[in-house]
């Protein structure tokens, strides 16, 4: 199914590294609010985007932010 | 309500694939594309997961436009001389029409995307030839040969002619451009070097 577009959300973050065990992807993984997510590590905007039908920017921002890293909108 | 703009993505793969043309997957990158068309990153990102998912959407687009324009007015139980004749026109056709989708497909196809992109547009149209091949053997047709011999002597001078054309010169910088009589000749010769 097409994913409603109005529930994805994008954020430019500093998060540098990633693997499969380590606190924010279990963090993001467990959150069953969040029903898919991905970083592009690639992008000089590490950007963060996330499929979620109720979470808002902001609980995502605090989110990312427990983790101790930055976390804006992207505009 | 945020819905999805289909001129919008069209002008995103069109700008993708000149970037990627002329820069490859090293100069690509998804704030460049933003900016090229004009359009938020966060809106890149609201289309496409990250650059990969964009890169494979657009090589699987492309092999599946190839593949339909190669298949256009061809069967596998065509005679075997009509039925290579028509998938030089097609590919020829394609290509002329094409060079920039055809020069991004080729860069996207030699990345480490290419082999899943394959996969997954590729099986009709790998299966069509397969049976144009085997028809044409047990016709009498055709030499049976392995595969990848026939597909050498089949495409392979169809192919450097279209690389001669695209680069505008052949050997030594001779200038070229590809014509019917040269499609031709090439063509007879193909066919009759395949024959039985």
């Amino acid at each position: 199914m097409e994913t409603n577009l109005n529930h994805i959300l994008v954020f430019k973050t500093n998060i540098d590294q990633l693997s499969a065990g380590c606190a924010l992807s279990e963090s993001l993984g467990k959150e069953t609010r969040i029903s898919q997510w991905s970083i592009d590590l690639e992008d000089c905007d590490r950007v963060l985007r996330i499929v979620s039908e109720t979470l808002s920017n902001k609980e995502i921002i605090s989110l990312i932010n427990a983790h101790g890293f930055e976390c804006a909108e992207l505009p | 309500m945020r819905t999805r703009n289909a001129d919008k993505e069209k002008l995103v793969i069109e700008k993708a694939i000149e970037l990627i043309v002329s820069g490859g997957f090293e100069g690509f990158s998804m704030n460049k594309l933003a900016r090229l068309c004009n359009i938020s990153v966060a809106t890149l990102y609201i289309y496409y997961q990250h650059k990969d998912d964009l890169i494979k959407k657009i090589g699987s687009e492309i092999g599946t436009a190839f593949f339909a324009h190669t298949l256009k007015d061809f069967s596998a139980d065509m005679p075997f001389p009509q039925g290579l004749t028509k998938q030089w026109e097609n590919r020829i056709s394609f290509s002329l029409e094409n060079p920039k989708i055809v020069e991004c497909f080729e860069i996207i196809r030699h990345s480490p995307h290419g082999e899943q992109i394959l996969q997954t547009v590729v099986s009709p149209f790998k299966q069509t030839m397969a049976d144009f091949f085997t028809n044409a053997v047990s016709n009498k047709e055709l030499q049976p040969l392995p595969i990848e011999v026939f597909w050498s002597v089949a495409y392979g001078p169809l192919y450097s002619l279209l690389r001669f054309h695209s680069e505008g010169k052949s050997m030594g910088g001779k200038p070229f451009s590809l014509n019917d009589n040269y499609t031709n000749q090439a063509l007879q010769l193909v066919l009759k070097a395949l024959k039985p």
